[in-house]
């Protein structure tokens, strides 16, 4: 049915004509700058679909993936700021300019290119362990890491990744050394845990769940702020003493450039938005609650995470130097 | 036995609700139509209807998917055998046989040979799946860093059995295969790799518009110019059935493609498109005639195209019983039934028996639709050919361009593919083989990855490649392919010289 | 070799043979890439950095490539290949380059029907109601197909079409 659904949107979409005033007055695109199916897919695809609800306009997702989220970033950043291209991005957003400063690279776009809208869903990651290795709270790894320093091993989802960066706070913090094992995405570094190929990994709720109900992964303790609604047993790095938060987040994001009043549409479309009941069902089913903050705090939030980030990134520095 | 008799009548009965069935074909078909447009493979395919799914039932929206997976794998074959355009990486060996064949005006039983080999792979790829998927699960998990390497290792090593070619020609285009796999960001480290600034190559170039530009434009290139513009076909029906002495030919590839391609398909990772490569290669060995390969040996279809088909269905192994994604198809059905609610994971099979059996249960009916779809097709296809060159050409390259811009709604990937058409035409002129390239570029990340993953689980000794028996037995039997691909050389010394340098004797 | 007869022996076996030159062409191409890998760490056996495998595989496309120029005696001499559809290819390569270029400034539809246009009424010299027929009707149907029917984000001009 959604296919029809679909199908006359598009239809929609070529027959609307453009010379009106009010915005929006024709559809607008969401750059999803991951591949169908990713966390930023999932949360864009529910959030495009009630936005449409509420600005009576198609919204329609275009995935631009590649270099972990630096080619659609890049798009969104350097689109025509009118309102009618807008970003769903990931947290990593605010890490690719670090890396790109490391390397010394001609930046892709820099994080003042855009503007923050609202974030959508904030997901804390957590420390899971295989299930043979002999530790049930964070003290006991570090005990066990100390007593094998840098024989314990890690995988991650990449360098500078979403899984990397954690874990990298956590043995900065505990003053560890451990073996890195990067993969190629989220899925194959659980992959090497659950194979017993590394010893532990940060995963988000989402991502874990199914193996920890069913055994085949530990959990230990969470980057959250506070205790994660379906992991109640699962304490904090706040709890055990440690000063480390770690989000993985989604949110919307704009050109710079675009006027005042289309944001403020934006904003107030967003806020409805995330309070349609469609839209907060479809969030719980992929388990990554609604967790909404408009413009001003959102862009508070995303200078906080952008500090705390890349001091991570220069702790790491360039790796294999 | 019993239990499993009823879960799957269970499946049946499921697989053909109405709407289910309804929709299990429709995948097929415009999996099929997917897989046709050159350049759009099954990833493309079923991203771009993933969407659709969320407001369907969860089994019907992965009854879906992967109707239109095994459907773009199907009409994956037909534009590699009638245009020389892969659809995917898995049907670039498909190209080098099946294409021959068409030149040979044996387009017909190409294809007839390539769907009742896909039939019976996909078959034996859902019993397998159905009998052991949690048995096989755990094993393939025991795949880590090292033993991915020596399974690339022995990839690498078909090489020699690839191509009838200078055997240094190869080896040429292996590497520089393997090269291209260089670029982009390296994963082990972050550094961006012979990018040349532009952020769009971070993340390499794609398999598919390497192979489409290889294969499918460099034709065009050298095709269209020709004074005489390339025989139009009138094929008559009795040539598009296979003669007795080619499904005789067929039946060995198709089992032994099977069996090869569900084995490297359950290994969680992206090693199944090495599937139909290694099928190939092994074909070409095991031959009598190795010379006819290249030149429209239908074993050179059977095999790879049985590999890539059971291997397709391997995938899913790990995927239903442990719930990781093997791939990026896996991954993408894992968020189609995802955002239902469903998580994927180890307790699948227990907690959502409809969904598992009737999976399997569409499996059957949707390679049989596959099967009943395409074989009367065969005739339809075939007459494609009827077209005259001078209207076809055009319109290949623009459904070339179109598909290499929709994979991910950028111009890079079409601009990667004209670059690759340009030196595929330079290469074919200078009578280098592109098979390897392709081989090359698929291998160059994965084994370059396993190989750096594998040291920095070992702290930097190589140790860790003899203390686990898997990867120490695959070492082994790698060794001893490249001893039996180097006998010829060392033994028949007296014209090594033609081994080494050109292969090509004076009579051929 | 079809024209055997007609250049003298001697000149055949002393002009250019086509493996010494896509040999020698490999070797630049290793070399250049060498050079272009020094910019990355290269590591150690046991830690390979970012440049170790590419300058290793470097290194063998460059011998490679000599062994390809130094066994190239008896292959086929460069002037033995024909270019006859060489033009052709050269214009295809532009046509297609321009047809991408256009892709996202005037959008599908018109950039693909100017393309058709071009090859079936400039190119193959075809009649002008079939030539636009099948133009405009390609550039429509694939265009309905893929990007309404399947949803992928096809550009548009900037007349919306």
């Amino acid at each position: 049915m959604n296919i029809r659904y679909l199908m006359s949107v598009m239809l929609l979409a070529c027959g609307v004509a453009q010379a009106q005033d009010v915005f929006p007055s024709r559809s607008i695109t969401m750059i999803v700058p991951f591949p169908p199916g990713g966390v930023a897919d999932v949360t864009g695809r529910p959030t495009a679909a009630a936005l449409e609800k509420v600005l009576k306009q198609p919204v329609g997702v275009a995935n631009r993936p590649g270099a972990g989220g630096a080619v659609g970033n890049a798009a969104a950043a350097n689109a025509k700021p009118d309102g009618y291209t807008v970003l769903m991005a990931l947290s990593s957003i605010t890490v690719i300019p670090e890396a790109d400063k490391l390397f010394n690279r001609k930046p892709a776009y820099t994080l003042d290119q855009l503007a923050p809208i609202a974030l959508i869903s904030a997901d804390p990651m957590i420390l899971v362990v295989h299930p043979s290795l002999p530790v049930r709270t964070v003290k006991e790894v570090i005990a066990l890491a100390r007593k094998q320093p840098g024989e314990l091993s890690y995988s991650s989802s990449g360098v500078y990744g979403a899984l990397h960066m954690p874990m990298e706070m956590f043995l900065h913090a505990a003053k560890l050394k451990m073996r890195h094992v990067p993969t190629t995405g989220g899925g194959p570094a659980i992959t090497q845990l659950l194979g017993g190929h590394v010893t532990m990994t940060a995963g988000g709720p989402a991502a874990i769940t199914s193996h920890v109900k069913a055994g085949k992964l530990r959990t230990i303790v969470t980057w959250g702020a506070e205790r994660h609604p379906n992991y109640k047993d699962v304490p904090t790095f706040k709890e055990q003493g440690m000063d480390i938060v770690y989000y993985i987040w989604a949110g919307m994001f704009v050109p710079v450039a675009t006027p005042e009043p289309v944001v403020k549409v934006l904003r107030d479309a967003v806020r409805q938005a995330v309070s349609d009941s469609d839209f907060k069902g479809q969030m719980a089913k992929v388990n990554s609650p609604v967790n909404y903050l408009d413009a001003p705090d959102f862009a508070k939030y995303v200078d906080t995470d952008a500090k705390r980030l890349a001091a991570v990134v220069k702790v790491v520095g360039k790796i294999g130097n | 036995m019993v239990e499993t008799f009823n879960s799957l009548m269970m499946g049946f009965a499921v697989a053909f609700e109405p709407r289910v069935f309804m929709y299990a074909v429709a995948g097929c078909v415009i999996g099929t139509l997917v897989g046709m447009l050159p350049g759009l493979g099954p990833l493309a395919g079923i991203s771009l209807l993933l969407p659709a799914t969320f407001g369907l039932d969860p089994i019907i929206a992965i009854v879906l998917l992967a109707g239109v997976y095994y459907g773009a794998m199907y009409g994956g074959s037909t534009t590699s055998i009638l245009m020389r355009i892969p659809g995917e990486a898995a049907s670039v060996m498909t190209c080098v046989d099946g294409y021959a064949m068409t030149q040979n005006g044996r387009a017909g039983p190409a294809l007839a040979i390539a769907a009742i080999g896909s039939f019976f792979a996909g078959t034996v790829g859902v019993i397998g799946l159905m009998l052991m998927a949690p048995t096989l699960a755990s094993f393939a998990l025991r795949f880590g860093p090292p033993e991915y390497t020596a399974l690339l290792l022995m990839g690498l090593f078909v090489l020699a059995y690839m191509s009838g070619g200078s055997m240094l020609k190869t080896l040429a285009m292996a590497i520089f295969g393997l090269l291209l796999g260089m670029i982009g960001i390296d994963v082990m480290t972050g550094y961006t790799r012979f990018s040349f600034g532009l952020v769009e190559l971070g993340d390499g170039v794609g398999i598919v518009p390497v192979a489409v530009g290889l294969f499918g434009i460099s034709e065009i290139l050298i095709a269209a110019g020709q004074a005489e513009p390339p025989k139009v076909q009138r094929p008559k029906l009795r040539e598009l059935i296979p003669s007795r002495e080619e499904f005789r030919l067929s039946v060995g590839p198709i089992i032994r493609g099977s069996l090869l391609g569900f084995a490297i398909g359950i290994i969680p990772g992206s090693a199944h498109v090495i599937s139909s490569f290694v099928s190939y290669g092994v074909e070409r060995r095991l031959s009598k005639h190795p010379e006819r390969f290249g030149k429209g040996a239908i074993e050179g279809v059977a095999g790879p195209e049985s590999a890539n088909n059971s291997a397709a269905t391997g995938a899913f192994v790990p995927m239903l019983a442990l719930g990781i994604p093997t791939g990026p198809v896996t991954a993408v059905m894992i968020a189609a039934i995802m955002v239902h609610g469903i998580l994927p994971g180890p307790m699948l099979i227990e907690q959502q028996p409809e969904l598992f059996w009737g999976f399997v249960a569409s499996m059957y009916v949707g390679n049989l639709v596959l099967l009943i779809l395409n074989l009367p097709m065969v005739g339809l296809f075939v007459n494609l050919l009827r077209i005259p060159y001078a209207y076809l050409y055009p319109c290949i390259l623009a459904f070339c361009i179109l598909g290499g811009y929709s994979v991910s709604n950028s111009v890079t990937d079409v601009w990667i593919m004209l670059g690759m058409g340009a030196i595929g035409y330079l290469l074919r002129k200078f009578s280098f083989d592109l098979a390897p390239v392709a081989l090359g570029l698929v291998l160059g990340p994965m084994l370059e990855l396993s190989l750096r993953q594998s040291l920095a689980l070992s702290g930097g000794t190589y140790a860790i490649f003899l203390q686990r028996p898997i990867a120490l037995t695959m070492f082994v039997l790698a060794l001893l392919l490249l001893a039996l691909a180097l006998k010829p050389v060392m033994f028949k010394s007296k014209d090594w010289r033609s081994n080494v340098g050109l292969e090509d004797p004076p009579g051929s | 070799m079809a024209e055997s007869s007609e250049p003298p022996q001697q000149e055949v076996s002393s002009s250019l043979k086509s493996d010494r030159v896509s040999g020698l062409v490999l070797l630049v191409l290793a070399g250049w890439i060498v050079w272009l890998n020094s910019e990355f760490p290269l590591g150690t056996l046991a830690d390979p950095g970012p440049g170790y495998v590419p300058l290793l595989l470097a290194l063998g496309l460059g011998v490679i490539g000599l062994l390809v120029a130094f066994f190239g005696g008896d292959s086929e001499p460069l002037r033995a290949i024909r270019w006859t559809e060489a033009r052709r290819a050269v214009v295809i390569l532009i046509a297609c380059a321009v047809l991408t270029f256009a892709l996202e400034r005037i959008g599908y539809r018109l950039s693909v029907f100017a393309f058709l246009v071009f090859f079936l009424g400039v190119v193959e010299r075809k009649k002008p109601v079939p030539m636009l027929l099948v133009s405009a009707g390609f550039s429509i149907v694939s265009f309905h197909v893929v990007a309404v029917m399947l949803g992928v984000p096809l550009p548009r001009g900037p007349w919306g079409f």
